[in-house]
This record gives structure tokens, C-alpha cells and sequence, in this order.
């Protein structure tokens, strides 16, 4: 294993622009995922790779900044009392499982259809889940919004949690009761979305909300304590291989303690459907960008013929759009922080006349 | 607040007011200080009338000193509700009485806990946040002509009063505030004692950061900034040499484990006191509690003998 990094890794060089690049995308990637749980890493990867960092020194490295990020969120948010340490363990250790599928998945994928075969299946599954699960979590959000901003629980999760099929689980801070062989697909699906597309939460917050019956709120907040295990192995195992650039890591941290703190801090000020709205839309522009990119893997595979203009077009918009997302939920995160911060000083202040007691 | 607790204020008011009037006259009377005809018409006259906090009130306060009677306020941890503020003033201003408002922290008592600096330390700080809320409570008093002063103690209720009492003469009757429970009221109280437990106010009174609290949270932070800054070049100054060993794999994988920690506990200790600085915090503990209506545990149907006849 050692040798692998002498082959293979040829560390970059830092110049200004790029550590500034990655210290803006870390804060707002940080802010995001202090927020929904999990994001960020979908633009840093690729933005590392178009530094001409490698593939796996990349996703090394992002990794590596994941996992002390999500521990820092969670600490955060567990002292608003928005964690459920149980419920994030007992899905770390399905999401373990899914991680190991996902990645046996990808190496088959790998050697019978190539590189560009491996591109294709993760941009599809990227496409295909965020537009389903994302389009129900928007739908789902605008319902909650013009329903006066009251969450409820889903007819899904009521009916699964009045199955008794034990061992049945109670998870506290989350105030739900359910049978543990109902976390097992949720987690397993959340560690192999993570090994795919390096996103775990996209599907394990929603899965959280919408079949468990967690609140959005919750189920953000124990997605930081899945996202710190599955962050803590796999660092481990990459950095096992030498794969780990810490000076990348180091420069991304700076920028995304200072955002998932805010992103944290967010959660406390904003309505609950927030959470929601901000990766329902992250959600679906990211599936926007990513099917930009399908079209070029179809012609690498052969499928298709595509100009060169067209594809290098295809490829730079995919990206542009993807930071957009992320830009997009940072904007909406910090709008909705400050209106709320706006409403409650004015209260405040109204507060304050009426004490004088006149 | 529903209406009910309103209602429940506005009974407590009700009878501590009957209370208050009989004390009134009785004390009037044997003091003699005041014509008779004019006690008379106090003890008879509703002192919960609007018209008399104008004119009765600041009358009533031009007595001597040593007449000057007082309520207590109690209540537990460094700030008093809102509720418990409003009533005890508005009472205080319609029957030309003191206010003597007392912070309670019976959990560092140091009969209970073992006396240490550190219980030094903690009752400090609980000292000074409680002048400090009681500093942004009292201007509203004193505007109003309510003489009041503001005490702290680490005892439990009972003792606290019973002692206060003694130090202080003229107090007349006890007003405990939210959080005190029925059962800390006990038999050793030598006063009445009103508890306020219904509405208690929209909020607390809010604790203003205290000025020293923030110079040393900005000390903190640079301090951390600093620490934070040091690490980054530490390893950026010597990022050959870092990068050497870090990628090496194998055992060396603790290297950059390690690494990644420390930094997130000074980086991220410093952007937090960063953001308290900046004041950007909380607003509010959030528990969701998303409510689910509970399956009721179905009765299996048991096996029963049964012989029939």
C-alpha cells in the first residue's frame, strides 16, 4: 500500500487562487452542512479535480475534512439539543454495510464497463435519486409552508412505526419509536449513496424524515453524527494509502468550521421547513448539473456523437451550476437567518416599551 | 398564555390583595403615625384601583425609613421572570412598599458542596450575572419611585427568607417567582408566601453580556485565533517535511487523524467564540418533539380453562 502513493500521487502545488477557492467553497459547503447534514462535498471534489488535484488524492482529502467538520457540527448542534446520538450510531453502522456495496458495486461497474461506464452509473444514480427524493422534498417543504410551517409525520412512517417487529428501537431526542429493521435499509442506502456520489445525506435525511418519522431538524442534525463515522473510516483507510493531501484538508477546514458553526446557529434561528426547502433546491440543481454531464460519458461510451465544443460546454456548465447550488443554499440559509434575526430584534425592542411600566 | 392562566393571575391578585389590605390597616393602625381617619380610609379603600397607583403611591413613600415595608421577590438562578416583576412592582407601587428582589442559587451551597475555588468561582460569576440582570430591572423601579435592592444567596429557599428576615426587618410577605416549587416553601418560612405560577411573562428578563464576560471572550478568541494561526503555519512552513511523512500510509495515517483533530479543536473553538463575539448565537434550545399518536400495546388473548357443563 505504500508504493500506491508513490505511483500514482503527484501532490499540486498552492497558489493564491486556489486557496482561496477552497477556503470559500469549504465556508459555504461547511454552512450547508451545518445546516441540511451533509453537502459541500459534491462541488469540492470535482473543484479539486479541476485544480489538478487527482481523483482519489481529492476525494481523500475531502474526506479527511469531512469528518472533524460533521464532529463540530454535531457538538454544535447537539448542545441545541437537536442530536440523537442513538439514532446517528445505529445508521452508521447500516451505512457501514452500504458503503461496502457500493463500492464492490462501482469495481464491478469499473471492470466491465470502464471508466467512463463508472462516470455514467454515478451521474445517473446522482440524477435519478436527487430528482426523485429532492422533487418530494421540495413538494414536501411547499406543502409545509403554505400549511402555516407546521411539520407533521408521514402517513409512511406512522404505518411503519406501528409495526412491532422487534427489536424495536426508541430514539429520545428524536421521539420516535420504530423497529430496528426499518433503519437497517435507510442507513444501508445512505452509506451507498455515500460511496457513489460522496453524498450520503441526500438520501439519509430524507429517509430519516419521510420512513422513520425523525423531524427535519433531527434527522439534519443526526445525519452529522452518520457523517462523522463513515468520514472517521474512511480517512482512515485512505490515509492508510497515503492518499491524504493535508495541506488541501487543512485549507478547506479553516473555511468550513467557521460555515457549518453559522450553518448550526442557522438552524436555530429559521423555521423548521427551512431545512427542507434549502435541500429540496440544492437537491435538484445539483441533478440539473449532473445530467449536463451525462451526455459526454454516453459518448465515450460510444452511444452518442457530441461535438468537442458541445462537450467541453456541457462539462463547464455542469460545474458552473453545481457551485450555483451550492451558492444558492448558502444564500437561502443566511436570507432566511437574517429576516429571522430582523423579526426578533424588532420584538425585542417592542418588548422593551412595554416593560416601562407606564 | 391561555386564558385560563390569566385568569389564575388575576384570582392570585385577588386574594393576595384581600391579604394585603387587612395587613395594611393592621399595621396603619398600630403604628399610629398616620391619623386614624386616614388609615381608615386606606384599609377600606380597594388598593387594586387604578386611581390610586397615581395619587396613593408616592404618599405613601414619603414615610420615614424605618416604616418602609417591603416584599421580597425569590426567585431561582440569576434573572426573574417578567411576570413576577410586573406583578411584584405594580403591588409595590399601589401600597407604597419596598422591593427587596433576592437571586437564589441553592446549588452552590457550601453546606452541601465541598467548599472549593471553584465553587468561589461559580458563585462569582452567578453574582455578577445576577447584578447584571438586576441592573437593566431596576431603572424601571426606580422610575416608577419603588425603592428596592437586590440580594444573593446560596441557600434554599426556606433558610435564604428565614435569614433575610432576620437581617432585614419589615418584611411583610414572600412573592416566589417561576421555578420555585410548592415544596421548597416549607413550614420554616415565618411569612405568607404568594407564588406566581401562572403567566410568567413572555421572557425572561434578559441578562445583558456583562462588559468583563465580553473583553474575555474577545482574549479567548484571539488568543485562539492566534493558537489556530500558529498550527497553519506550523504546517505550512514546513509543508515539505509534512507532506513527506503524512503520505507515507500505512501507521503513518495517524499523522494526518491526528492532525485534522487538534486543528478542529482550536480552529473550531476559536470560530465559535468568533461567532458569540460577532454576536451571532442561538436564539432558542430547540427540541422538536414531533408528536406521533402511540399504537396502544394490543391484550394477546390469553388461554383460558374453561369446562363446560
Amino acid at each position: 500500500m505504500h508504493d500506491m502513493a508513490a505511483q500514482t500521487v503527484n501532490f499540486i502545488d498552492l497558489n493564491i487562487l486556489s486557496i482561496s477557492f477552497l477556503f470559500v467553497v469549504g465556508f459555504i459547503g461547511g454552512l450547508v452542512s451545518g445546516f441540511i447534514g451533509s453537502g459541500g462535498a459534491f462541488v469540492l471534489t470535482p473543484g479539486m479535480m479541476s485544480l489538478g488535484v487527482p481523483g482519489t488524492v481529492a476525494v481523500a482529502s475531502n474526506m479527511c475534512h469531512k469528518f472533524p467538520k460533521a464532529m463540530v457540527g454535531a457538538y454544535k448542534r447537539f448542545k441545541y439539543g437537536q442530536v440523537d446520538i442513538k439514532l446517528g450510531l445505529v445508521m452508521a453502522v447500516s451505512a457501514g454495510g452500504g458503503v461496502w456495496m457500493g463500492i464492490n458495486i462501482q469495481e464491478w461497474i469499473l471492470a466491465k464497463w470502464g471508466q467512463a461506464g463508472s462516470n455514467l452509473y454515478v451521474s445517473l444514480s446522482f440524477v435519478v435519486i436527487l430528482v426523485v427524493v429532492g422533487g418530494y422534498v421540495f413538494y414536501d417543504a411547499w406543502k409545509t409552508a403554505k400549511s402555516g410551517g407546521e411539520e407533521k409525520v408521514c402517513a409512511l412512517a406512522k404505518w411503519l412505526q406501528s409495526i412491532n417487529l422487534p427489536p424495536m428501537m426508541h430514539f429520545k431526542t428524536a421521539n420516535v419509536r420504530i423497529s430496528m429493521w426499518f433503519t437497517i435499509p435507510i442507513g444501508f442506502a445512505t452509506g451507498m449513496l455515500a460511496a457513489t456520489i460522496a453524498v450520503g445525506g441526500f438520501i439519509g435525511v430524507p429517509g430519516m424524515i419521510y420512513v422513520l418519522g425523525v423531524s427535519g431538524l433531527v434527522a439534519s442534525a443526526s445525519e452529522l453524527v452518520i457523517a462523522f463515522v463513515m468520514g472517521f473510516g474512511g480517512t482512515i483507510k485512505w490515509a492508510m494509502h497515503g492518499m491524504v493531501d493535508i495541506r488541501l484538508t487543512l485549507i478547506i477546514l479553516a473555511g468550513s468550521l467557521l460555515g457549518v458553526q453559522l450553518g448550526a446557529i442557522g438552524t436555530t434561528y429559521v423555521k423548521e421547513h427551512m431545512i427542507k426547502v434549502v435541500m429540496g433546491t440544492i437537491m435538484i440543481i445539483v441533478a440539473v448539473s449532473r445530467g449536463l454531464a451525462v451526455p459526454q460519458y454516453l459518448k465515450e461510451l460510444g452511444f452518442i456523437s457530441l461535438s468537442s465544443s458541445t462537450e467541453s460546454f456541457l462539462s463547464a456548465a455542469s460545474f458552473i451550476i453545481m457551485c450555483i447550488a451550492l451558492a444558492i443554499g448558502a444564500i437561502i440559509i443566511l436570507g432566511s437567518m437574517w429576516k429571522a434575526k430582523r423579526a426578533e430584534t424588532a420584538k425585542k425592542a417592542e418588548m422593551v416599551l412595554e416593560k416601562t411600566y407606564v | 398564555m391561555g386564558s385560563s392562566e390569566a385568569n389564575k393571575t388575576t384570582a392570585l391578585r385577588a386574594v393576595a390583595g384581600r391579604w394585603l389590605r387587612k395587613v395594611t390597616a393592621m399595621m396603619t393602625l398600630r403604628k399610629k403615625q398616620a391619623d386614624k381617619q386616614a388609615a381608615e380610609t386606606k384599609a377600606s379603600r380597594p388598593s387594586f384601583s387604578g386611581a390610586e397607583a397615581g395619587d396613593g403611591g408616592p404618599a405613601g413613600r414619603d414615610r420615614p425609613p424605618e416604616v418602609k415595608r417591603k416584599i421580597l421577590v425569590v426567585g431561582k438562578g440569576p434573572v426573574f421572570t417578567t411576570g413576577v416583576m410586573d406583578y411584584a412592582a405594580s403591588l409595590a407601587e399601589r401600597l407604597g412598599y419596598d422591593i427587596l428582589a433576592m437571586n437564589l442559587n441553592p446549588a452552590l451551597d457550601q453546606a452541601v458542596k465541598f467548599f472549593s475555588p471553584y465553587n468561589q468561582r461559580l458563585r462569582a460569576k452567578f453574582a455578577q450575572q445576577a447584578r447584571r440582570a438586576w441592573e437593566t430591572t431596576e431603572p424601571a423601579l426606580t422610575s416608577q419611585g419603588i425603592r428596592c435592592e437586590h440580594v444573593v444567596k446560596f441557600e434554599d429557599v426556606a433558610r435564604a427568607v428565614k435569614a433575610l428576615n432576620h437581617e432585614i426587618k419589615r418584611i411583610d410577605f414572600v412573592i416566589t417567582d417561576a421555578g420555585i416549587a410548592d415544596e421548597e416553601i416549607t413550614g420554616e418560612i415565618p411569612l405568607p408566601v404568594f407564588s406566581i405560577t401562572g403567566y410568567q411573562g413572555d421572557q425572561k428578563v434578559m441578562a445583558r453580556e456583562p462588559e468583563a464576560g465580553r473583553k474575555k471572550l474577545m482574549g479567548r478568541t484571539i488568543a485562539l485565533g492566534l493558537g489556530a494561526a500558529a498550527l497553519y503555519a506550523a504546517v505550512f512552513l514546513n509543508s515539505d517535511l509534512v507532506m513527506k511523512y503524512f503520505t507515507k500510509g500505512g501507521i503513518y495515517a495517524a499523522l494526518p487523524v491526528a492532525t485534522v483533530f487538534i486543528f478542529s479543536f482550536v480552529h473550531g473553538a476559536f470560530a465559535s467564540n468568533l461567532w458569540s463575539l460577532l454576536g451571532i448565537e442561538a436564539t432558542k434550545k430547540v427540541q422538536p418533539q414531533v408528536s406521533v399518536s402511540r399504537p396502544t400495546p394490543r391484550k394477546r388473548p390469553r388461554l383460558q380453562l374453561r369446562i363446560d357443563t
